[in-house]
């Protein structure tokens, strides 16, 4: 008999620093699954990559049995290094806290391609640059 | 029990990332994204089948959330997001920001009522503590509350080391389970009849929950649980049991090959597939051959043998 799916949740966590502590622990508890065990298999599956902020999908099925898979970062992060901000805009309507050219927002789309809902590159860029507004970066040509 | 405070925010999907990063300065442990799947069949939410590829539906919108500790300024963290968001729902569709309070009991107990009884093998059988089942003349049962130690049972790695160890173990042997999380290998080993097992672990939660499982089970005459590492253990061992990750199997090599009796086994598991190499060679080095390996899902579990000239 077929498994069936019962949530898919994404964190955004410090790569290999995952704790049984929020939000680990309400968000996947909620789900029935052994906090633990997820804490084992992030830690050991983004260990290579400690100093960053992994985002991983973790998709729990009826037995409660459930698989990790790792995606890239987030979009933000990756505006945030190509731009030189620190963080977003408090107010990104009237401030502006730095910049990216054309080239760098398709690198980034490429780069969240897989992980974003868009057809095609055109569609990922949007939602970039989307993302880049919101947070204050503008996009130069 | 300490309580949290949860904060909800829900956004399109162009601004989730914006949000998320908003949140996240506040929240550096982390945060939440739920994207609501496409449905084929709106009427069983939250079910679909394997076989249908998970989409999300880019028309709805996600879900962002994070966790803050009880403490008297967070009402006031909670009013500059709240202002930020403002902020920023001028841009894009923001919704409100809601809180509620969660507490720890919520979530950390929540997973026992989906944990059931779990036949590992033929004859190995893990049954929760607070659960009754009756046992087969030719099934061993172990009772068990993982509480947040690791060792449900449910993870691959702990499955490929029950079964290994039921091959390898012959009774009266003495045994090492390093990195013994809930002591349920250290259980199994004494359960199928070795002589003395010692059960490590650096994590005091998991020298606290392990040895309330050994002492559950009636296994306090073989299994001794001690707080610490490799150097807590004195003597060699027939079979070693490390369920732990690749980093700390290959940083402890020298040290696992040290403790193995003459012609000993070692069951390596906690390696996710891509490290299997790594480990392997690091073990290889210190005089181990490999004897046997098996893999479940991302996880592979080694066999080695130590064979010492002259054994």
């Amino acid at each position: 008999m077929a498994k069936k799916l019962m949530g898919v949740v994404k964190l955004q966590l410090g790569a290999g620093k995952a704790t049984p502590a929020p939000p680990v622990g309400p968000a996947l508890g909620q789900y029935g699954i052994n906090i633990m065990a997820f804490v084992k298999e992030y830690n050991e599956k983004t260990a290579a990559q400690a100093g960053s902020i992994v985002p991983a999908e973790v998709t729990v099925y009826s037995d409660r049995s459930f698989t990790v898979r790792i995606l890239t970062p987030p979009a933000a992060d990756l505006l945030r290094k190509a731009s030189g901000a620190a963080k977003g805009a408090s107010n990104p309507k009237k401030d502006t806290v730095g910049s990216i050219n054309r080239e760098q927002l398709r690198e980034i789309a490429q780069m969240k391609m897989q992980d974003l809902n868009a057809i095609d590159i055109e569609g990922a860029e949007q939602i970039i640059a989307g993302t880049a507004r919101s947070m204050g970066i503008q996009i130069v040509d | 029990m300490s309580n949290w405070l949860e904060l909800s925010v829900s956004a399109d999907i162009e601004a989730a990332e914006a949000v998320t990063e908003l949140l996240a300065r506040y929240a550096p442990n982390g945060s939440v994204v739920l994207e609501p799947p496409w449905q084929a069949n709106e009427s069983e939410p939250g079910e679909t089948s394997t076989s249908q590829p998970y989409l999300t539906d880019s028309t709805r919108p996600v879900l962002l959330r994070i966790y803050l500790a009880e403490h008297p300024a967070v009402a006031q963290t909670c009013r500059e997001i709240e202002q930020a968001l403002w902020h920023l729902g001028r841009l894009r569709p923001v919704g409100p920001l809601q809180v509620r309070t969660v507490s720890e009991e919520d979530w950390a107990n929540a997973w026992k009522e989906h944990y059931q009884v779990q036949h590992i093998t033929e004859r190995l059988v893990l049954v929760p503590s607070w659960l009754d089942y009756t046992a087969q003349p030719h099934e061993l049962t172990i009772a068990l509350d993982p509480g947040m130690a690791f060792g449900t049972g449910l993870h691959p790695t702990t499955r490929l080391c029950l079964r290994l160890l039921e091959q390898q173990l012959q009774p009266g042997m003495r045994v090492l389970d390093l990195g013994t999380g809930s002591g349920i290998l250290a259980i199994a080993a004494a359960k199928m009849g070795a002589v003395e097992v010692w059960a490590i672990d650096n994590d005091p939660v998991a020298v606290r929950v392990a040895s309330e499982n050994v002492a559950h089970n009636q296994c306090s005459e073989p299994v001794r649980v001690l707080e610490g590492s490799i150097e807590a253990a004195s003597g060699h061992f027939d079979l070693i049991l490390a369920n732990i990750i690749a980093n700390v199997l290959m940083s402890l090599a020298d040290g696992l090959t040290q403790a193995l009796a003459p012609n000993g086994t070692l069951i390596s598991s906690g390696i996710i597939d891509e490290r299997e190499t790594e480990v392997a060679l690091a073990l290889a080095t210190t005089g181990l051959h490999l004897h046997a390996r098996q893999r479940d899902a991302d996880w592979v579990a080694l066999v080695h043998r130590h064979q010492r000239p002259g054994s």
